[in-house]
């Protein structure tokens, strides 16, 4: 045990980077996830043009590593005069980065609902708006929640890539660790283990609601 | 066999007909139902409806057969507008359906959104593929459009759809999603909800085809109560026993075009075109009728 000596003794320091790495997330999460379902929207029912507009964005943002736009947006910002702290400039880019993932997964939720969901729906005399909220959304909902919950894991993860801006989180924090305890096979395997227990939390999530979502198909 | 009591348990909430139903004065003189006139629709260069037009009194049952393509879905599908159509007019109780024509000049114009869904609620439709909503169990199904649409108050619109469950005799479902259901329970919830919007006319599209054979049964029984109760119906079907037991009136589709329409005896027994005699003849041969 005494080669985790080093580990033990700074597990505390991990545990306030992991904090950070799920403040980060969660600040993200929320803004992608509403920017998504607006896109996803625009992507189902909007006009020609801002559908366009849509697509062209969403080609930018997968043809991009998330990395080189935090970098990038971390250089350019100064630049253009906009003052924003480092923790809100990383919540911006991981949240438009992400946001076009989510509408991908929440349009993709409302396509696979079979023409005859729409057709019963119309034919009660249900106007758009009130089909949408009590008949596709809440089916739409529960198929896309599954992929929603990875691309959640994928975004947790994600955030490590910022300790490159200089943000301080939980990999971070374990450079900061190795630097003075030169033990990074130690520390790393904690860093990794708080990664994985967050992560495989929210898989687990995914799975139950994966299975929910098969009652009643 | 004939009419329900008056007392009895009715499909039908307002009873739209006093005394019989109109078994053998279809469309002579009566105020129609449902008048579709010349409708055109064409997916492209496919001509689909070319010039369709049939009208169905109050109260009268037509059933609308015909080989596979020939437009019967679709001449379905236009009246509540679920398809468009390029030309001819719908109206159902003489309310114009989905384009009204401008007096001055003539042209159809289409109604708004709104105009349209409010039409839909007067026009009950059953599908092929039951199509009920699968995260809302069979009552929810039942009291969704009632409430949210009509604003029906909540105990009421519960109680009307547990009697119309009862009257398909699926009363002990009410609370099952519709997963947990046969195809013919969910079809017979589908018909529930259609009838739990009070609507003057029902359509069914080939209600029966995808279930199993011995649920077809259950099914027809329900539709057959409710033409007994006086209800207008349209029936898309390849059911010819039920043709012929329960149609006040037949029509014969094909090509886009209705090719003959008459009642079931002559349509069976004594059709004047010969499509019809050889459509039919498959079916006369085997139940020799």
């Amino acid at each position: 045990m005494k080669t985790f000596a080093p580990l033990l003794h700074s597990y505390w320091y991990l545990f306030r980077g992991a904090e950070m790495t799920l403040l980060m997330a969660g600040a993200s999460v929320l803004p992608a996830t509403a920017l998504g379902a607006v896109l996803a929207l625009v992507h189902v029912f909007g006009r020609r043009t801002a559908r366009s507009a849509l697509q062209i964005y969403l080609f930018i943002v997968r043809g991009i590593p998330l990395l080189v736009l935090l970098t990038f947006v971390y250089y350019l910002l100064p630049l253009t005069g906009i003052d924003l702290p480092p923790f809100w400039g990383v919540v911006m880019v991981m949240s438009l980065y992400y946001a076009a993932f989510m509408s991908e997964v929440f349009r993709a939720g409302i396509e696979s609902l079979p023409q005859a969901q729409w057709d019963a729906a119309r034919s009660l005399g249900m106007t758009r708006h009130l089909m949408l909220r009590i008949v596709i959304f809440p089916q739409a909902l529960r198929l896309a929640a599954p992929p929603f919950v990875s691309l959640c894991v994928s975004l947790v993860k994600a955030t490590s890539l910022v300790s490159i801006v200089g943000l301080w989180e939980l990999t971070m924090a374990s450079r900061e660790v190795v630097e003075r305890t030169l033990a990074p096979f130690q520390i790393f395997i904690g860093a990794a283990l708080i990664y994985f227990c967050i992560c495989y939390t929210l898989a687990l999530y995914g799975r139950y609601l994966e299975r929910r979502s098969l009652v009643g198909h | 066999m004939d009419g329900t009591l008056s007392d009895a348990p009715s499909l039908v909430t307002s009873a739209p007909l006093t005394g019989a139903p109109a078994i053998d004065a279809p469309s002579a003189g009566a105020r129609p139902m449902l008048a579709m006139t010349g409708i055109v629709k064409s997916f492209g260069t496919n001509h689909v409806l070319r010039g369709v037009s049939l009208s169905v009194a109050a109260g009268e049952v037509v059933v609308v057969i015909g080989p596979s393509g020939s437009g019967k879905t679709t001449l379905l599908r236009c009246v509540n507008l679920l398809e468009d159509y390029q030309e001819g007019t719908v109206t159902v109780d003489g309310a114009p359906i989905g384009y009204r024509i401008d007096p001055r000049s003539g042209q159809r114009l289409r109604m708004s959104e709104r105009d349209i869904a409010a039409s839909r609620e007067t026009i009950g439709i059953v599908f092929q593929s039951y199509n009920l909503f699968p995260h809302m169990t069979a009552l929810q199904n039942i009291v969704a459009a009632p409430v949210r649409v009509k604003g029906v108050p909540l105990a009421k619109a519960d109680a009307r759809a547990r009697e119309l469950l009862s009257l398909v005799g699926l009363s002990d479902k009410a609370q099952e999603y519709p997963v947990r259901l046969s195809g013919g329970q969910q079809q017979r919830v589908a018909i529930a909800r259609a009838l739990a919007m009070d609507p003057k006319l029902m359509m069914f599209d080939e209600v029966t085809s995808a279930l199993d054979p011995e649920l077809v049964g259950e099914v027809l029984a329900a539709m057959q109560q409710l033409a007994r109760d006086g209800m207008t119906m349209v029936v898309v079907t390849h059911e010819m026993s039920f043709a012929r037991d329960v149609a006040d009136r037949i029509v014969f589709m094909e090509g886009g075009v209705i090719v003959e329409e008459g009642k079931p005896d002559q349509m069976f027994f004594a059709p004047r075109t010969e499509r019809v005699r050889q459509f039919l003849k498959r079916y006369n041969d085997r139940y020799r009728i």
